[in-house]
Protein backbone atom coordinates (compact mmCIF):
# COMPACT_ATOMS: atom_id res chain seq x y z
CA UNK A 1 0.00 0.00 0.00
CA UNK A 2 1.35 3.22 -0.88
CA UNK A 3 1.65 6.45 1.55
CA UNK A 4 -1.05 8.52 0.11
CA UNK A 5 -3.56 6.00 -0.52
CA UNK A 6 -3.44 5.53 3.67
CA UNK A 7 -3.77 8.97 3.66
CA UNK A 8 -6.81 9.30 2.24
CA UNK A 9 -8.49 6.46 3.87
CA UNK A 10 -8.00 8.10 7.15
CA UNK A 11 -8.55 11.81 6.06
CA UNK A 12 -12.78 10.40 6.05
CA UNK A 13 -14.41 10.87 8.89
CA UNK A 14 -18.20 11.41 10.56
CA UNK A 15 -17.24 15.11 11.89
CA UNK A 16 -18.31 17.95 10.44
CA UNK A 17 -16.41 18.31 6.72
CA UNK A 18 -13.52 20.83 7.70
CA UNK A 19 -13.58 23.62 4.90
CA UNK A 20 -10.01 24.42 3.36
CA UNK A 21 -9.25 27.34 1.46
CA UNK A 22 -9.16 25.14 -2.26
CA UNK A 23 -12.31 23.84 -1.56
CA UNK A 24 -14.30 26.66 -2.97
CA UNK A 25 -17.75 24.65 -2.50
CA UNK A 26 -17.65 23.76 0.97
CA UNK A 27 -16.37 27.08 2.20
CA UNK A 28 -19.64 28.93 0.97
CA UNK A 29 -21.69 26.09 2.23
CA UNK A 30 -19.87 26.56 5.06
CA UNK A 31 -20.45 30.52 5.61
CA UNK A 32 -24.52 29.86 4.52
CA UNK A 33 -24.82 27.42 7.34
CA UNK A 34 -23.07 29.06 9.97
CA UNK A 35 -24.51 32.65 9.35
CA UNK A 36 -27.60 30.94 8.55
CA UNK A 37 -27.97 29.59 11.55
CA UNK A 38 -27.28 32.43 13.85
CA UNK A 39 -29.77 34.41 11.69
CA UNK A 40 -32.31 31.66 12.01
CA UNK A 41 -31.67 31.85 15.98
CA UNK A 42 -31.57 36.14 16.20
CA UNK A 43 -34.93 36.08 13.98
CA UNK A 44 -37.23 33.57 16.37
CA UNK A 45 -35.78 35.55 19.37
CA UNK A 46 -36.68 38.48 17.87
CA UNK A 47 -40.46 37.71 16.18
CA UNK A 48 -41.06 35.07 19.33
CA UNK A 49 -39.43 35.61 22.51
CA UNK A 50 -41.88 33.43 24.14
CA UNK A 51 -40.59 30.40 23.66
CA UNK A 52 -37.26 31.37 21.91
CA UNK A 53 -36.17 33.40 23.86
CA UNK A 54 -36.20 31.63 27.22
CA UNK A 55 -34.87 28.84 25.60
CA UNK A 56 -31.81 30.71 24.85
CA UNK A 57 -31.85 31.67 28.49
CA UNK A 58 -32.15 28.58 29.88
CA UNK A 59 -29.64 26.55 28.10
CA UNK A 60 -26.48 28.19 28.89
CA UNK A 61 -25.29 26.31 31.99
CA UNK A 62 -25.50 23.17 29.47
CA UNK A 63 -23.52 24.76 26.63
CA UNK A 64 -20.83 24.71 29.54
CA UNK A 65 -21.09 21.41 30.33
CA UNK A 66 -21.26 20.22 26.82
CA UNK A 67 -17.84 21.78 26.17
CA UNK A 68 -16.70 20.73 29.59
CA UNK A 69 -17.09 16.97 28.83
CA UNK A 70 -15.99 17.59 25.02
CA UNK A 71 -12.66 18.99 25.85
CA UNK A 72 -11.97 17.10 28.74
CA UNK A 73 -12.91 13.78 26.95
CA UNK A 74 -11.17 14.33 23.78
CA UNK A 75 -7.90 15.19 25.86
CA UNK A 76 -7.85 11.92 27.49
CA UNK A 77 -8.78 10.42 24.55
CA UNK A 78 -5.83 11.50 22.80
CA UNK A 79 -3.62 10.34 25.64
CA UNK A 80 -5.04 6.95 25.32
CA UNK A 81 -5.31 7.08 21.39
CA UNK A 82 -0.88 7.90 21.54
CA UNK A 83 -0.68 4.71 23.91
CA UNK A 84 -2.63 2.84 21.92
CA UNK A 85 -1.39 3.60 18.65
CA UNK A 86 1.95 3.16 19.97
CA UNK A 87 0.90 -0.17 21.61
CA UNK A 88 -0.92 -1.14 18.13
CA UNK A 89 2.51 -0.98 16.09
CA UNK A 90 4.58 -2.13 18.95
CA UNK A 91 7.11 -5.72 18.79
CA UNK A 92 6.40 -6.17 22.19
CA UNK A 93 3.52 -8.63 22.28
CA UNK A 94 1.74 -8.05 25.51
CA UNK A 95 1.74 -4.75 24.84
CA UNK A 96 0.45 -5.37 21.49
CA UNK A 97 -2.45 -8.08 22.66
CA UNK A 98 -3.98 -5.49 25.24
CA UNK A 99 -3.78 -2.19 23.06
CA UNK A 100 -5.87 -4.20 19.76
CA UNK A 101 -7.74 -6.07 22.57
CA UNK A 102 -8.96 -2.29 23.32
CA UNK A 103 -9.72 -1.62 20.19
CA UNK A 104 -11.66 -4.81 19.00
CA UNK A 105 -13.74 -4.41 22.72
CA UNK A 106 -14.50 -0.44 22.29
CA UNK A 107 -14.96 -0.80 18.66
CA UNK A 108 -17.39 -3.04 18.79
CA UNK A 109 -19.59 -1.86 21.63
CA UNK A 110 -22.33 0.58 20.77
CA UNK A 111 -21.13 4.32 22.64
CA UNK A 112 -24.66 4.89 23.86
CA UNK A 113 -24.04 1.07 25.89
CA UNK A 114 -20.59 1.99 26.87
CA UNK A 115 -22.54 5.23 28.46
CA UNK A 116 -24.40 3.76 30.97
CA UNK A 117 -22.26 0.66 31.26
CA UNK A 118 -19.42 2.71 32.48
CA UNK A 119 -21.85 5.35 34.60
CA UNK A 120 -23.35 2.39 36.44
CA UNK A 121 -20.01 -0.17 36.94
CA UNK A 122 -18.10 2.72 38.13
CA UNK A 123 -21.22 3.76 40.21
CA UNK A 124 -20.75 0.03 41.81
CA UNK A 125 -17.09 0.31 42.45
CA UNK A 126 -16.37 3.97 43.20
CA UNK A 127 -18.08 7.17 43.94
CA UNK A 128 -17.28 9.43 40.30
CA UNK A 129 -19.51 12.58 39.93
CA UNK A 130 -21.56 12.00 36.89
CA UNK A 131 -19.95 14.58 34.81
CA UNK A 132 -16.42 12.79 35.26
CA UNK A 133 -17.79 9.18 34.30
CA UNK A 134 -19.38 11.29 31.31
CA UNK A 135 -15.94 12.29 30.18
CA UNK A 136 -14.32 8.82 31.18
CA UNK A 137 -17.01 6.88 29.08
CA UNK A 138 -16.36 9.30 25.93
CA UNK A 139 -12.75 9.24 26.20
CA UNK A 140 -12.69 5.51 26.74
CA UNK A 141 -14.44 4.84 23.50
CA UNK A 142 -12.84 7.95 21.79
CA UNK A 143 -9.68 6.59 22.56
CA UNK A 144 -9.78 3.20 20.92
CA UNK A 145 -10.83 5.28 17.33
CA UNK A 146 -7.84 7.60 18.29
CA UNK A 147 -5.57 4.61 18.46
CA UNK A 148 -5.98 3.66 15.00
CA UNK A 149 -5.95 7.39 13.79
CA UNK A 150 -2.14 7.36 15.56
CA UNK A 151 -1.39 3.95 14.03
CA UNK A 152 -2.26 4.94 11.05
CA UNK A 153 -0.73 8.26 11.04
CA UNK A 154 2.71 6.55 12.06
CA UNK A 155 2.43 3.78 9.47
CA UNK A 156 2.40 6.64 6.68
CA UNK A 157 5.53 7.94 7.65
CA UNK A 158 8.12 6.21 4.87
CA UNK A 159 10.14 3.84 6.30
CA UNK A 160 12.88 5.67 5.10
CA UNK A 161 12.85 8.14 7.71
CA UNK A 162 13.26 5.45 10.48
CA UNK A 163 15.71 3.34 8.90
CA UNK A 164 17.90 7.21 8.51
CA UNK A 165 17.44 7.83 11.67
CA UNK A 166 18.47 4.51 13.20
CA UNK A 167 21.50 4.43 11.16
CA UNK A 168 22.26 8.11 12.24
CA UNK A 169 22.82 6.31 15.71
CA UNK A 170 19.47 7.10 17.05
CA UNK A 171 17.62 4.66 19.49
CA UNK A 172 14.24 3.47 18.42
CA UNK A 173 12.61 5.70 21.46
CA UNK A 174 14.23 8.64 20.23
CA UNK A 175 13.22 8.22 16.65
CA UNK A 176 10.02 7.96 16.90
CA UNK A 177 9.71 11.29 19.76
CA UNK A 178 11.83 13.13 17.63
CA UNK A 179 11.73 12.22 13.59
CA UNK A 180 8.23 9.64 13.62
CA UNK A 181 5.68 11.42 15.63
CA UNK A 182 6.39 15.03 14.54
CA UNK A 183 5.64 14.26 10.91
CA UNK A 184 2.61 11.73 11.60
CA UNK A 185 1.43 14.80 14.13
CA UNK A 186 0.20 16.43 10.35
CA UNK A 187 -0.92 13.18 9.03
CA UNK A 188 -3.16 12.55 12.22
CA UNK A 189 -3.91 16.26 13.03
CA UNK A 190 -7.21 16.48 9.98
CA UNK A 191 -8.74 13.05 11.53
CA UNK A 192 -8.28 14.28 15.06
CA UNK A 193 -10.26 17.40 13.92
CA UNK A 194 -12.80 15.33 12.96
CA UNK A 195 -12.94 13.04 15.90
CA UNK A 196 -13.61 15.96 17.82
CA UNK A 197 -16.03 17.13 15.97
CA UNK A 198 -17.71 14.19 15.95
CA UNK A 199 -17.02 13.60 20.20
CA UNK A 200 -18.48 17.10 20.29
CA UNK A 201 -21.82 15.82 19.01
CA UNK A 202 -22.10 12.63 20.32
CA UNK A 203 -21.49 14.42 24.31
CA UNK A 204 -25.37 14.53 23.43
CA UNK A 205 -25.89 11.17 24.41
CA UNK A 206 -24.62 11.84 27.94
CA UNK A 207 -28.11 13.36 28.31
CA UNK A 208 -29.11 10.00 28.52
CA UNK A 209 -27.29 9.40 32.25
CA UNK A 210 -28.94 12.96 33.51
CA UNK A 211 -25.65 14.76 32.97
CA UNK A 212 -27.23 18.23 32.44
CA UNK A 213 -25.59 19.09 28.99
CA UNK A 214 -27.35 21.37 26.14
CA UNK A 215 -29.29 18.51 24.89
CA UNK A 216 -31.40 17.44 28.83
CA UNK A 217 -31.56 21.29 29.24
CA UNK A 218 -33.36 21.58 25.95
CA UNK A 219 -35.48 18.03 27.23
CA UNK A 220 -35.92 20.05 30.79
CA UNK A 221 -37.20 22.37 29.08
CA UNK A 222 -39.38 21.01 26.29
CA UNK A 223 -41.07 18.75 29.05
CA UNK A 224 -42.46 21.43 31.17
CA UNK A 225 -43.09 23.85 28.94
CA UNK A 226 -44.64 21.60 25.79
CA UNK A 227 -42.74 23.65 23.36
CA UNK A 228 -40.79 20.21 21.67
CA UNK A 229 -40.63 21.52 18.14
CA UNK A 230 -39.53 25.12 19.84
CA UNK A 231 -36.93 23.75 21.28
CA UNK A 232 -35.45 20.99 19.50
CA UNK A 233 -35.37 23.93 16.90
CA UNK A 234 -33.49 26.08 19.30
CA UNK A 235 -30.88 22.90 20.34
CA UNK A 236 -30.09 21.51 16.94
CA UNK A 237 -29.39 25.23 15.62
CA UNK A 238 -26.66 25.83 18.61
CA UNK A 239 -25.32 22.31 18.02
CA UNK A 240 -24.61 23.69 14.36
CA UNK A 241 -23.35 26.59 15.26
CA UNK A 242 -21.24 25.25 17.47
CA UNK A 243 -19.42 22.55 15.30
CA UNK A 244 -19.10 24.52 12.84
CA UNK A 245 -17.45 26.99 14.24
CA UNK A 246 -15.35 24.72 15.65
CA UNK A 247 -14.71 22.88 12.08
CA UNK A 248 -13.59 26.34 10.73
CA UNK A 249 -10.93 26.62 13.89
CA UNK A 250 -9.53 23.41 13.04
CA UNK A 251 -9.72 24.20 9.44
CA UNK A 252 -7.47 27.19 10.08
CA UNK A 253 -4.98 25.00 12.76
CA UNK A 254 -4.75 22.56 9.78
CA UNK A 255 -3.34 25.04 7.24
CA UNK A 256 -0.86 26.51 9.42
CA UNK A 257 0.46 22.93 10.20
CA UNK A 258 0.74 22.05 6.63
CA UNK A 259 1.90 25.65 5.87
CA UNK A 260 5.78 24.97 7.19
CA UNK A 261 5.91 21.41 5.71
CA UNK B 1 -94.82 -7.84 -4.48
CA UNK B 2 -94.55 -9.08 -0.51
CA UNK B 3 -91.14 -10.86 -1.74
CA UNK B 4 -90.12 -8.25 -2.60
CA UNK B 5 -90.67 -6.60 0.34
CA UNK B 6 -89.64 -8.97 3.27
CA UNK B 7 -86.39 -9.17 0.79
CA UNK B 8 -85.79 -5.32 1.26
CA UNK B 9 -86.69 -6.11 5.06
CA UNK B 10 -84.28 -8.53 5.47
CA UNK B 11 -81.16 -6.65 3.92
CA UNK B 12 -82.19 -3.40 5.78
CA UNK B 13 -81.99 -5.56 9.00
CA UNK B 14 -78.85 -7.30 7.71
CA UNK B 15 -77.42 -4.02 7.25
CA UNK B 16 -77.99 -2.46 10.60
CA UNK B 17 -75.90 -5.19 11.96
CA UNK B 18 -73.22 -5.08 9.62
CA UNK B 19 -72.98 -1.02 10.41
CA UNK B 20 -73.74 -2.03 14.15
CA UNK B 21 -70.33 -4.51 13.86
CA UNK B 22 -68.48 -1.62 12.05
CA UNK B 23 -69.50 1.44 14.60
CA UNK B 24 -68.32 -0.79 17.57
CA UNK B 25 -65.94 -1.01 19.54
CA UNK B 26 -63.83 1.47 18.10
CA UNK B 27 -60.55 1.29 18.69
CA UNK B 28 -57.92 3.65 20.55
CA UNK B 29 -54.14 3.63 21.12
CA UNK B 30 -53.16 4.63 24.52
CA UNK B 31 -49.78 5.22 25.26
CA UNK B 32 -47.70 4.70 29.05
CA UNK B 33 -44.59 5.01 29.51
CA UNK B 34 -44.24 1.61 31.58
CA UNK B 35 -41.32 2.29 33.80
CA UNK B 36 -43.27 3.58 36.53
CA UNK B 37 -44.31 0.65 39.23
CA UNK B 38 -46.70 -0.27 40.66
CA UNK B 39 -48.99 1.97 37.85
CA UNK B 40 -47.78 0.67 34.60
CA UNK B 41 -43.88 -1.39 34.08
CA UNK B 42 -43.33 -4.08 31.74
CA UNK B 43 -43.23 -7.55 33.83
CA UNK B 44 -41.36 -10.63 33.13
CA UNK B 45 -42.96 -11.52 30.76
CA UNK B 46 -42.98 -8.55 28.53
CA UNK B 47 -45.98 -7.39 28.71
CA UNK B 48 -47.11 -4.13 30.17
CA UNK B 49 -48.97 -4.67 33.59
CA UNK B 50 -49.94 -2.32 36.27
CA UNK B 51 -53.09 -0.70 38.03
CA UNK B 52 -53.58 2.05 35.14
CA UNK B 53 -53.98 -0.80 32.27
CA UNK B 54 -56.28 -2.67 34.52
CA UNK B 55 -57.89 0.67 35.26
CA UNK B 56 -57.60 1.42 31.43
CA UNK B 57 -58.83 -1.90 30.27
CA UNK B 58 -61.89 -1.85 32.37
CA UNK B 59 -62.89 1.92 31.42
CA UNK B 60 -62.29 1.02 27.64
CA UNK B 61 -64.75 -2.06 28.18
CA UNK B 62 -67.70 0.13 29.98
CA UNK B 63 -67.11 2.76 26.93
CA UNK B 64 -67.13 0.21 24.06
CA UNK B 65 -63.48 0.88 22.97
CA UNK B 66 -60.78 -1.06 22.05
CA UNK B 67 -57.46 -0.31 23.67
CA UNK B 68 -54.29 -1.33 22.28
CA UNK B 69 -51.16 -0.21 24.56
CA UNK B 70 -48.34 1.44 23.39
CA UNK B 71 -44.69 1.83 25.41
CA UNK B 72 -43.46 5.00 25.03
CA UNK B 73 -41.12 7.11 26.80
CA UNK B 74 -41.93 9.41 29.03
CA UNK B 75 -39.88 12.44 27.86
CA UNK B 76 -41.52 13.19 24.55
CA UNK B 77 -45.14 11.65 25.43
CA UNK B 78 -47.19 14.37 25.48
CA UNK B 79 -45.72 15.26 21.78
CA UNK B 80 -47.17 12.29 20.60
CA UNK B 81 -50.74 12.67 21.79
CA UNK B 82 -50.40 16.32 19.94
CA UNK B 83 -48.98 14.55 16.52
CA UNK B 84 -51.67 11.80 16.88
CA UNK B 85 -49.77 9.08 17.38
CA UNK B 86 -51.94 7.70 19.92
CA UNK B 87 -55.23 8.63 21.12
CA UNK B 88 -54.39 9.25 24.90
CA UNK B 89 -52.03 8.84 27.26
CA UNK B 90 -52.40 6.93 31.13
CA UNK B 91 -49.29 6.91 32.52
CA UNK B 92 -49.82 8.20 36.19
CA UNK B 93 -50.07 11.64 34.42
CA UNK B 94 -51.03 14.38 37.15
CA UNK B 95 -53.91 16.93 35.98
CA UNK B 96 -51.79 19.96 36.13
CA UNK B 97 -52.66 23.25 35.26
CA UNK B 98 -49.76 23.85 32.96
CA UNK B 99 -50.98 20.41 31.28
CA UNK B 100 -54.40 21.53 31.35
CA UNK B 101 -53.64 24.48 28.87
CA UNK B 102 -52.48 22.56 26.37
CA UNK B 103 -54.30 19.18 26.78
CA UNK B 104 -57.37 17.27 27.26
CA UNK B 105 -58.00 15.53 30.63
CA UNK B 106 -60.44 13.12 32.00
CA UNK B 107 -62.25 13.39 35.38
CA UNK B 108 -59.42 12.37 38.26
CA UNK B 109 -59.52 8.75 38.35
CA UNK B 110 -56.41 8.25 41.73
CA UNK B 111 -55.97 10.57 44.19
CA UNK B 112 -51.97 10.52 44.77
CA UNK B 113 -49.39 12.44 45.91
CA UNK B 114 -45.23 13.33 45.95
CA UNK B 115 -43.15 11.86 48.32
CA UNK B 116 -38.97 11.79 49.55
CA UNK B 117 -36.87 8.75 49.56
CA UNK B 118 -33.88 8.94 51.40
CA UNK B 119 -30.86 6.52 51.86
CA UNK B 120 -31.12 4.80 55.59
CA UNK B 121 -28.21 6.68 57.16
CA UNK B 122 -29.97 10.07 55.91
CA UNK B 123 -31.46 12.74 59.34
CA UNK B 124 -33.16 15.13 56.65
CA UNK B 125 -37.24 14.31 56.16
CA UNK B 126 -38.65 16.87 53.49
CA UNK B 127 -36.72 18.00 50.73
CA UNK B 128 -35.74 21.54 52.22
CA UNK B 129 -33.71 19.52 54.77
CA UNK B 130 -31.16 18.39 51.79
CA UNK B 131 -30.26 22.34 50.80
CA UNK B 132 -26.78 22.19 48.89
CA UNK B 133 -26.76 18.41 47.84
CA UNK B 134 -29.14 16.66 44.74
CA UNK B 135 -32.26 15.58 44.60
CA UNK B 136 -33.55 13.08 41.65
CA UNK B 137 -36.21 12.81 39.28
CA UNK B 138 -37.87 11.79 36.11
CA UNK B 139 -37.80 14.68 33.80
CA UNK B 140 -41.25 16.74 33.22
CA UNK B 141 -42.71 14.93 36.30
CA UNK B 142 -44.61 16.42 39.10
CA UNK B 143 -41.74 15.54 41.20
CA UNK B 144 -39.17 17.17 39.52
CA UNK B 145 -41.15 20.46 39.86
CA UNK B 146 -41.38 20.09 43.54
CA UNK B 147 -37.39 19.66 43.65
CA UNK B 148 -37.27 22.66 41.61
CA UNK B 149 -39.46 24.56 43.79
CA UNK B 150 -36.72 24.85 46.85
CA UNK B 151 -33.79 27.22 46.69
CA UNK B 152 -30.72 25.77 47.21
CA UNK B 153 -31.34 22.27 46.43
CA UNK B 154 -30.05 20.98 42.94
CA UNK B 155 -32.22 18.76 40.91
CA UNK B 156 -31.04 16.34 38.52
CA UNK B 157 -33.50 14.78 36.05
CA UNK B 158 -33.75 11.35 34.71
CA UNK B 159 -35.22 9.36 32.08
CA UNK B 160 -36.55 6.52 34.09
CA UNK B 161 -37.29 7.28 37.82
CA UNK B 162 -35.24 3.97 38.22
CA UNK B 163 -32.48 5.32 36.84
CA UNK B 164 -32.33 7.74 39.61
CA UNK B 165 -33.04 5.61 42.42
CA UNK B 166 -30.14 3.26 40.98
CA UNK B 167 -28.01 6.55 41.11
CA UNK B 168 -28.78 7.10 44.45
CA UNK B 169 -27.75 3.53 44.68
CA UNK B 170 -24.22 4.24 43.81
CA UNK B 171 -24.43 7.38 46.32
CA UNK B 172 -24.34 10.45 43.38
CA UNK B 173 -27.44 11.71 44.68
CA UNK B 174 -29.01 12.52 48.34
CA UNK B 175 -32.83 11.89 47.56
CA UNK B 176 -35.37 10.95 45.31
CA UNK B 177 -38.61 12.33 44.57
CA UNK B 178 -41.64 10.50 43.00
CA UNK B 179 -45.31 9.90 43.46
CA UNK B 180 -45.68 7.75 46.20
CA UNK B 181 -47.07 4.37 44.91
CA UNK B 182 -44.08 4.08 43.32
CA UNK B 183 -41.74 5.48 46.02
CA UNK B 184 -43.36 2.33 48.05
CA UNK B 185 -42.27 -0.21 44.79
CA UNK B 186 -39.27 0.96 45.38
CA UNK B 187 -37.77 1.56 48.79
CA UNK B 188 -39.73 -1.44 50.23
CA UNK B 189 -40.83 -3.79 47.88
CA UNK B 190 -37.52 -4.07 45.27
CA UNK B 191 -34.92 -6.71 47.22
CA UNK B 192 -32.11 -4.61 46.27
CA UNK B 193 -33.39 -0.81 47.48
CA UNK B 194 -35.10 -1.76 51.14
CA UNK B 195 -32.18 -2.77 52.90
CA UNK B 196 -30.89 1.31 51.41
CA UNK B 197 -33.62 3.06 51.43
CA UNK B 198 -36.12 4.66 52.90
CA UNK B 199 -39.02 6.77 52.76
CA UNK B 200 -39.20 9.82 54.85
CA UNK B 201 -42.12 12.02 56.09
CA UNK B 202 -46.05 12.09 54.34
CA UNK B 203 -46.40 12.41 50.79
CA UNK B 204 -46.62 16.32 50.27
CA UNK B 205 -49.13 17.24 47.79
CA UNK B 206 -52.30 16.40 46.69
CA UNK B 207 -52.58 15.59 43.27
CA UNK B 208 -55.01 13.38 40.72
CA UNK B 209 -53.77 11.12 37.61
CA UNK B 210 -56.27 11.70 34.71
CA UNK B 211 -56.16 10.04 31.32
CA UNK B 212 -54.65 12.84 28.06
CA UNK B 213 -56.18 13.12 25.23
CA UNK B 214 -55.66 15.49 22.42
CA UNK B 215 -56.70 19.21 23.13
CA UNK B 216 -59.99 19.50 21.18
CA UNK B 217 -60.94 16.12 21.25
CA UNK B 218 -64.05 16.22 23.62
CA UNK B 219 -65.86 12.95 21.97
CA UNK B 220 -63.14 10.84 23.82
CA UNK B 221 -62.83 12.32 26.77
CA UNK B 222 -66.95 11.96 27.25
CA UNK B 223 -66.86 8.42 26.34
CA UNK B 224 -63.66 8.12 29.05
CA UNK B 225 -65.65 10.07 31.11
CA UNK B 226 -68.60 7.79 31.25
CA UNK B 227 -66.24 4.80 31.22
CA UNK B 228 -64.16 5.99 34.15
CA UNK B 229 -68.32 6.55 35.89
CA UNK B 230 -68.90 3.12 35.01
CA UNK B 231 -65.80 1.56 36.64
CA UNK B 232 -66.15 3.76 39.50
CA UNK B 233 -70.24 3.22 40.28
CA UNK B 234 -68.95 -1.03 40.04
CA UNK B 235 -66.62 -0.46 42.12
CA UNK B 236 -63.91 -1.96 39.94
CA UNK B 237 -61.32 0.71 40.47
CA UNK B 238 -61.28 -0.17 44.33
CA UNK B 239 -60.83 -3.85 43.44
CA UNK B 240 -57.80 -2.76 40.98
CA UNK B 241 -56.41 -0.60 44.03
CA UNK B 242 -56.51 -3.76 46.39
CA UNK B 243 -54.52 -5.71 43.42
CA UNK B 244 -51.80 -3.41 43.02
CA UNK B 245 -51.76 -2.16 46.76
CA UNK B 246 -52.23 1.84 46.46
CA UNK B 247 -53.67 3.18 49.54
Amino acid sequence: MSTEAKKQIIDVGDGAAIPRKSDRGLFTAWRIAFFGAIGTIAYLVWSRPDPYLNILKFVPDGIAVTFQVTLGAILLAIVIGLITGLGRISKNRFFNGVASLYVEVIRGIPLLVQIFYIYYALGTIVKVPAILSAIIAMAVCYGAYMGEVVRAGIESIAKGQREAALSLGMNGRQTMIHVILPQAVKVILPPVGNEFIALLKDSSLVSIIAVADLLRRGREYASESFTYFETYTVIALIYLIITLFFSKIIGVMEERVSVNK
Amino acid sequence: MKALRTLTAVLALGLCFVSAAFAAPKAITVASDATWPPMEFVDANKKIVGFDIDFMTAVAKEAGLQVTFKNTAWDGIFAGVEAGQYDAIISSVTITPERQAKYDFTNPYVQIGQILVVPKAEKGTKIADLKGKKIGAQIGTTGAMEVKKVAGVELKTYDEVGLAFEDMAAGRIAGVVCDEPTAITYALQKKEYSSKFKIVGKSFTKEAYGIVVKKGNKELVAQLNKGIAAVQKKKIDVQLKKKWQLK
